[in-house]
């Protein structure tokens, strides 16, 4: 099996070398015939002063830069380019797993899987974001109904054809395995050991969770309804709309039957404005429905596996 | 010179081939877990085959099934050389199934079967002669439905709601046994669960539709994969499928109609508001009437600003449907009036 190590660098960690080391060493113990590729996200002058010394570990280390930091899928598609084996694992910026649970991750990609989920059971950081993470991969489980554990591990070992064949872009990337089983590949996950920890502790920054909780919602979206938008706007909408027009027939019938007075009550405002509400967000989902009759026809909605 | 000979040779030979045996029917079959039917399915579609007097190809696409069904279909594909098989990576639904089927197949008609032998391969003959008669979509209409009541039931008022809101005429619109012109099929690009609907869809094209009685035989093996559930979605889709089907050309035109009752209530808020105003009601009144009328004018705003993006998104496509009944266009003349 021919191993493609995509190294995806963010600039907050330093000392990568010894890390692109410890990667180089890894591998070599595996065996099999490997190339590095890393990617350098932002890191700039930093990473370059030191490429001589990383890619004097051995020539097969090949280096890319992006100097403007961008998101994680946009690196993955850009070096898809440059691949030249099938089997492609995927790091971050340092090393998560140990030397073994990353020989088992890599060893358990065979005819059965496409993708191979890594599930950090026993994991080292600090109890506050192991209770931050439990939280955000029940999340995922409950919205998005994935049947994975580990969301938040940056290794992942893919087939070339799953990176080829979704769409990746924005923060998608953590969500790799649930894109990929719902284009139809098979995920694997596997229990390993957590090996180190370099993330923030405590709390992260406001703007940070917001981010997530629309990327779970982004992602809802995005596997169930970018073909019938009108199905999720008007399930929405149809519950405004109900509640509006069935508070406005309690207001008629006090008017009217028992002559109560309604024009100085804030209950017909909210009334009107729950009925407006239902209207124009079943209307978007109008809209959504042109959008994808008319862009969304090229695409393909199905993944071939093989054709006689 | 040996090589130019033997290129000269294949570029005759293909051109011969594509000039002379060129496939004139395609039968697309969706398969889902359906290894029991499978064989069966083949050999009715054989037994009527023997019978044409032209090529046709049977495409068989397996819609992610978990039994044995792609097992089968490769082991026909071995023995049957016009056989062709597509396997899904999972199951996305019947639509896609036959999207797959049309992309695949190569004959100038495109004949669509059930995989579970409820439909009858010999209809097909018959479908393909009212093809011949100069129609783009030959309908088959399960006029004797063998399913039980609850099945027939829900399916007989969405039919019926399908053909006056479309105004597609056909009795049966959930009949896989169709037959298609392949251009008219295959422009529609289908998506999501709109099987049903490529009738309608087709009739945006200007596509001749018509439909024929065919066999229906009760099931022999399974369950029938539908579940209570999709008497909703099929509901929905109508409705998405008649606002797509009326609209998509003209977004700001659907939007502006639904903003009309917004507009009336508008100027009869205004009207009341300036009543009170004038007449000097009780002060709240002004007030209510005024805030109402301004709640209204900014639903209608709303609405027309969704209907101008509709049109931005109309306009920016690549792929403007506004175009699809380029595809049916026709010369006619006056020797030729055969029906229109």
């Amino acid at each position: 099996m021919m191993i493609s190590v995509i190294l995806l660098l963010e600039d907050c960690y330093k000392d990568q070398s010894d890390f692109i080391a410890a990667i180089d060493r890894i591998f070599s113990d595996i065996g099999d015939p490997f190339e590095i590729l890393v990617i350098a996200n932002g890191t700039g002058n930093f990473f370059r002063s030191r490429l001589s010394e990383i890619q004097g570990l051995r020539n097969r280390i090949r280096a890319f830069e992006f100097g403007n930091r961008t998101t994680q899928a946009v690196c993955l598609k850009a070096v898809l380019k440059e691949v030249q084996c099938d089997t492609l694992v995927i790091c971050g910026s340092y090393q998560q797993l140990s030397a073994d649970s990353m020989r088992e991750v890599v060893g358990a990609l065979d005819d059965s899987c496409d993708v191979v989920s890594p599930w950090r059971q026993k994991r080292v950081d600090p109890a506050f974001n192991q209770f931050q993470s439990k939280v955000f991969n029940g999340l995922m489980r409950w919205i998005v109904g994935a049947g994975l554990h580990d969301f938040s591990c940056t290794v992942k070992v893919v087939r070339r054809s799953v990176l080829q064949e979704i769409e990746l872009y924005g923060n998608m990337f953590r969500f790799l395995p649930v894109l990929a089983a719902d284009r139809g590949f098979r995920v694997k996950e596997v229990p390993v050991t957590h090996f180190q920890e370099r993330g923030e502790t405590g709390f992260y920054s406001l703007s940070d969770y917001i981010t997530r909780l629309i990327d779970i919602f982004t992602l809802f979206f995005n596997t169930r309804f970018t073909r019938k938008p009108l199905r999720f706007f008007s399930t929405i909408g149809i519950g405004f709309l109900s509640v509006g027009l069935l508070s406005m027939g309690v207001l008629f019938i006090q008017r009217f039957l028992f002559s109560i007075p309604i024009g100085n009550r804030p209950f017909l405002f909210l009334s009107l404005m729950l009925t407006i509400l239902g209207v124009l967000v079943s209307s978007a989902g109008l809209l959504g429905e042109i959008i994808a009759f008319t862009n969304g026809r090229q695409k393909k909605q199905y993944t071939i596996e093989k054709t006689i | 010179m040996v090589l130019w000979a033997h290129a000269h040779l294949r570029r005759i030979l293909s051109q011969w081939r594509e000039a002379y045996i060129s496939l004139y029917l395609s039968i697309v079959v969706p398969l889902y877990n359906e290894e029991e039917s499978v064989e069966a399915l083949v050999k009715g579609i054989e037994e009527t085959g023997h019978r044409f007097d032209f090529a046709y190809e049977i495409v068989l696409v397996d819609d992610g099934s978990t039994d044995g069904t792609w097992n089968i279909v490769e082991q026909l594909a071995s023995r049957i050389p016009y056989l062709r098989g597509v396997k899904f990576r999972r199951n996305y639904g019947q639509t896609s199934a036959m999207v797959a089927g049309f992309e695949h197949a190569q004959g100038e008609i495109i004949v669509t079967l059930d995989g579970d032998l409820q439909n009858d391969p010999a209809d097909i003959p018959k479908l393909l002669e009212k093809i011949d008669e100069g129609y783009d979509i030959v309908s088959g209409w399960r006029k004797d439905r063998k399913d039980h009541f609850s099945r027939v039931l829900p399916s007989k008022i969405a039919n019926a709601i399908i053909s006056h809101s479309t105004k597609v005429r056909l009795h049966d619109y959930g009949c896989s046994l169709k037959a298609y012109r392949a251009n008219c099929v295959k422009a529609l690009n289908a998506y999501g669960e709109m099987h049903r609907f490529f009738p309608a869809l087709a009739s945006m094209t200007g596509a001749k539709i018509t439909e024929i009685p065919v066999a229906h035989h009760p099931r022999k093996f399974g369950s029938s994969k539908y579940g209570f559930d999709r008497i909703f979605k099929v509901f929905s889709d109508i409705f998405a499928m008649n606002l797509i089907i009326r609209f998509s050309s003209y977004p700001l035109k659907g939007f502006v109609l639904s903003a009309v009752p917004f507009v009336v209530l508008t100027a009869f808020f205004s009207l009341l508001g300036l009543l009170a105003i004038v007449l000097s009601w009780t002060t709240g009144k002004a007030l209510f009437f005024m805030m109402a009328a301004a709640l209204c004018a900014a639903a209608v705003v709303q609405l027309v600003i969704l209907g101008v993006l509709g049109e931005l998104v109309i306009n920016t496509s690549d792929l403007t449907h506004a175009h699809l009944p380029e595809i049916t266009i026709r010369e006619i003349s006056v020797d030729n009036n055969q029906p229109n």
